[in-house]
């Protein structure tokens, strides 16, 4: 079902091309992550340990394993999302609503959307696939997690615990607070969105 | 998503509560019964699992499990 639409950037063309947000990771997401993410994956680990080297760390998240993540259609405490373009699956995402709470001084101890997993697929990503085929893809993921939040009377609330690789994303494109490191989750770096930065990025008035 | 309207019968120290952790978590009522929900299939598939459920006091050192029925 349709969550929202958006654009992306076609970096070939240059052109915007429209993409559909969805509010579920369904079966044809599933069969687009083994027929086509995995051996773009594959491509682009090649691509990467000739561009880089043997110096070339992998992507965090190429041990992922999407099908096993999404495949609970009775559960309601995790929701997931995807992005399509092009008739293919550009990006997914899942969310957990009960996890965790905000951290932020001024919103402690309050619900929020947390991104238990977000990841574009391999195409899109310079570092595998240069150039790579979308650009947008993550933010237009962000975005449904903070209107999901809206939505649920989170107040635009959002955390995550990113991979090192993407931190430098969250603070500098999304301008989500750095909490650091945490010592429960493998030292991971916690993010927070507070409801102003959500407010800002969305365009929503405050309530 | 569609949606399916209910009615929720509840005595008054539940409505009470009710009100309170609204108040308390900044929430309307059907976001609270939502995510009281959403907690309980949680925590019941992860005991279902095999997981188990602890609360905790660090200031007393006390621990016990808690059991779903």
């Amino acid at each position: 079902m349709t969550f929202a639409s958006g654009y992306l950037l076609d970096v070939a063309s240059g052109q915007a091309a429209e993409a559909e947000v969805l509010h579920e990771i369904g079966d044809k997401q599933i069969l687009d992550w083994h027929t086509l993410w995995r051996p773009s994956l594959h491509q682009g680990l090649i691509n990467l340990a000739a561009n880089e080297g043997s110096r070339a760390s992998p992507p965090q998240s190429v041990h992922w394993n999407w099908q096993e993540k999404a495949n609970h259609p009775s559960q309601i405490w995790a929701e997931g999302f995807c992005v399509v373009c092009g008739g293919e699956t550009q990006g997914m995402m899942l969310v957990n609503l009960v996890s965790q709470h905000a951290r932020l001084p001024g919103q402690e101890g309050k619900h929020l959307v947390y991104v238990d997993y977000v990841e574009t697929a391999p195409w899109n990503r310079a570092r595998l696939h240069n150039p790579p085929r979308y650009r947008g893809v993550g933010a237009l993921l962000m975005r449904a997690a903070i209107d999901k939040s809206f939505f649920e009377g989170y107040k635009g609330r959002v955390g995550l615990h990113s991979l090192p690789q993407s931190a430098a994303w969250y603070e500098s494109k999304l301008n989500m607070t750095s909490l650091g490191e945490d010592p429960s989750k493998q030292n991971l770096p916690y993010f927070e969105m507070s409801t102003e930065q959500a407010i800002r990025i969305t365009g929503r008035r405050s309530s | 998503m569609s949606k399916r309207t209910m009615t929720l019968n509840l005595t008054d120290a539940e409505m009470a509560a009710l009100e309170s952790l609204c108040l308390k978590k900044d929430l309307n009522k059907t976001s609270v019964m939502r995510q009281a929900l959403r907690l309980y299939q949680f925590v019941d598939q992860r005991v279902e699992r095999g997981e188990k459920l602890f609360v905790e006091d660090e200031a007393k050192s006390s621990k016990a499990e808690l059991v779903m029925i």
